[in-house]
């Protein structure tokens, strides 16, 4: 009898341990799954194929290259974003470099402008004329374009770093100044007018592809890539994240963190004019008002995809992720006919829960599996 | 290399379903993939007897003549037993453009617009046609003929001219030469263009009647055309002539002219000319109280109706793109017709209805 109860309690106690092995293997895969650099990628694919079911025309062919095709031009912006953050600062100028760039590249392409519209520019008769932009219909007009886009946007950021590196401004300030200022000169050149007649090979580049591809994936990629490589395998890589660890310490190393922390913003000015080439191109424009909504997009799918708003922590893959955590997001309560102002708070809770995932994980990764 | 594994696994996955998704419309080998293909395509295609979807997008509601031209066009689109996507865009182009991709993506039988200005009004439509599915844009036309829509438009210059034409012979009576402003919408918009166009074909024709006009942007935001009605105030003080491009900027007139004793009614010392263009309701009030001269109208209703009409019609025929222009006459309401035309005016109706 006695050897009878202590072989139940001896049943009891082995179950109770496997209940529990089993209890602590399903926290800790959880665990590892929460704390895995591809948490944001297994939960944006999670809550597609959850999805898929209830909105329909979610998986659709034509769906799905919206989604991607809205994907693209935001991930090159928030690529910038991304470097930015990394170094402890943030870019609060973007709106205002897309808006500009949008607009000076477009009227250096442009092939006819309406005088009705711009004859009340500064700019008019010597760089913008009836017959378009200063170099309209030449061959040249189109690269020539693009490397005027590429370099104001560049000529942003430089400023921008400058004043944070240099004169000790903090980022913040900084680039809400930026984003006054240009914003304001991007309205003033362009008398708030858009500016249209884009040539078709440009449009091309936003709208167009090799076969399948699009170029405007293309282009992210490639940005992507050389900002990685520049993250994980160069010098320069290392700094940044050093600077945005410690910077005092960073300059104790030897780290020339003014030079750093200028590079990050003339590189964040850089994607945010490749961005805008892709949405001025997409929409077959240039706009001053282009970025005007977008900075809330574009901070928070760099903050979900796990970029420290503190500094010192980001990867450009996590990004990718967040941009199509975010992209996916807007598209699927699009599908669900949200109204605006709901698909606004949706997206302001799913930043903030974000920020406070963003917290939880660096505790546990502190504290070890 | 695990996790280099790991997202090329993922890229696969995504890959092979937007392939698979691809293939889908094609193939017809399996049953399985056979009914996949006929919910895909009634996805995209939907029958003639089912529920008609339409897309409704607009740029924002930020003035009265938007929000009852919304009003309009979802009561008009409901009492059909249309299914309605409603869609706003917050005054963001590329947002808009967005909202009507996902829309063709689920498969609306048409899309009615009310865009942010007349070129992001040619993108939208560029898509939609590419799509094959009918477009309405209202109230605001396309800035050129590059792509097809419905459009219903007010003939904007030929209202503005008459609400000012009115504004002029009043200003005669003056015996002197008056000093007009006009505050301008957004040049964006062809319909600004066209009231501005209004505005001075009258300034023209009397060139001894007028000094030198004073232009105050707006681009159509309250808070600018504030800012610059004050600045040009402060410049021009000698101002007794005034034509805003919408009505939806009377609280800002007032909130300038009022501190500078020149919010006057008509008949008394310092009255400043006024008109407007839109047919809103305070437009209707100032014009009942004396305020304001004139105002030129839209029909806001018959500019719904029309859309529909024409979207519906274009539907039912199988017309992918439909190219049509309504125009809305319009008129101007004046202190010299107000009483029999009062009612004419939607913004009159509003606050009848709110009575």
């Amino acid at each position: 009898m006695i050897g009878g109860i202590s072989l139940k309690l001896e049943e009891k106690q082995i179950t109770n341990k496997n209940t529990s092995s089993f209890a602590e293997k399903s926290k800790y895969t959880l665990k590892k799954i929460f704390v895995s650099e591809y948490f944001i990628l297994y939960l944006s694919l999670a809550y597609f194929f959850i999805l898929v079911p209830f909105v329909p025309g979610l998986a659709s062919a034509s769906n799905i290259m919206n989604l991607f095709s809205n994907m693209w031009p935001m991930l090159t912006i928030a690529i910038g974003q991304t470097i930015v953050l990394i170094v402890a600062g943030i870019d609060l100028s973007q709106t205002a470099t897309l808006g500009i760039t949008s607009i000076i590249g477009a009227m250096v392409m442009s092939t006819g402008i309406d005088p009705a519209l711009l004859e009340t520019s500064p700019l008019w008769g010597w760089f913008i004329t009836e017959q378009g932009g200063v170099l309209a219909g030449t061959s040249m007009a189109i690269p020539i374009g693009i490397v005027i886009m590429l370099t104001v946007g560049t000529l942003i950021g430089w400023f921008n770093g400058i004043a944070i590196a240099k004169f000790k401004i903090t980022a913040f300030m900084v680039t809400l100044v930026s984003q006054m200022f240009f914003g304001a000169l991007a309205i003033y050149l362009s008398t708030s007018q858009n500016i249209m007649n884009l040539p078709k090979a440009f449009s091309a580049i936003g709208t167009e592809g090799i076969g399948i591809i699009p170029f405007s994936l293309v282009i992210a990629v490639v940005l992507g890539i050389v900002a990685h490589i520049i993250l994980s395998s160069t010098v320069l890589g290392r700094w940044l994240y050093s600077t945005g660890t410690n910077i005092k310490s960073s300059i104790v190393s030897g780290v020339p963190t003014d030079k750093v922390v200028i590079f990050a913003y003339m590189f964040s000015g850089f994607c945010t004019s490749v961005g805008a080439i892709l949405y001025s191109a997409r929409l077959g424009m240039g706009r001053p008002t282009l970025g005007d909504n977008m900075l809330m997009d574009i901070i928070g799918a760099t903050v979900i995809g796990g970029t420290s708003m503190f500094g010192g922590k980001g990867k450009v893959l996590w990004t990718v992720f967040g941009v199509f955590f975010f992209v996916l997001l807007s598209n699927t309560l699009n599908l669900l006919n949200l109204s605006y102002f709901t698909i606004n708070i949706v997206k302001g809770a799913i930043i903030v829960v974000a920020a406070f995932i963003d917290v939880t994980r660096t505790r546990i990764i502190a504290k070890g599996l | 290399m695990k996790k280099l594994l790991a997202a090329l696994v993922v890229t696969t996955l995504m890959l092979g379903m937007s392939t698979g998704c691809a293939q889908k419309q094609a193939a017809t080998e399996t049953k399985e993939t056979a009914a996949a293909e006929t919910k895909e395509a009634a996805a995209e295609t939907p029958k003639a007897d089912e529920q008609k979807t339409i897309l409704f997008g607009f740029q924002d509601l930020e003035t009265e003549f938007w929000v009852a031209g919304h009003n309009a066009i979802m009561e008009t689109l409901e009492s059909k037993g249309i299914k309605v996507i409603e869609k706003n865009a917050n005054e963001d182009a590329n947002k808009q453009l967005e909202q009507v991709k996902d829309g063709i993506a689920q498969g609306v039988d048409g899309i009615i617009i009310i865009p942010q200005d007349g070129e992001s009004a040619v993108t939208i439509a560029g898509e939609a046609n590419k799509a094959g599915i009918p477009i309405g844009v209202f109230n605001r036309p396309l800035s050129n003929k590059d792509n097809k829509a419905i459009v219903a438009v007010a003939d904007n210059e030929v209202i503005a001219e008459q609400a000012v034409e009115y504004m002029a012979q009043e200003a005669k009576k003056l015996g002197k030469k008056v000093t007009p402003l006009i505050m301008v919408g957004d040049l964006g918009d062809p319909n600004a263009i066209a009231r501005k166009q209004g505005f001075y074909n009258v300034i023209e024709k009397y060139p001894d009647l007028f000094n030198k006009v004073v232009e105050v942007p707006t681009k159509w935001d309250a808070a600018t055309g504030l800012a610059n009605l004050q600045s040009a105030m402060q410049a021009n003080p000698d101002v007794d002539f005034l034509f805003t491009s919408s009505d939806f900027l009377f609280p800002q007139i007032k909130a300038v002219l009022e501190p500078l004793g020149k919010w006057k009614k008509i008949g008394e010392p310092g009255h400043v000319i006024m008109g407007g263009l839109d047919g809103d309701s305070t437009a209707g009030k100032l014009i009942d109280e004396g305020y304001i001269d004139a105002t030129g109208v839209q029909d806001v209703y018959f500019e719904a109706q029309a859309i529909l009409d024409e979207m519906l019609k274009a539907i039912e025929a199988g017309e992918k793109t439909p190219d049509v222009w309504v125009q809305d006459p319009g008129f101007a309401l004046t202190q010299g017709n107000v009483e029999e035309r009062r009612m004419d005016m939607w913004g009159n109706k509003l606050r009848e209805d709110l009575k």
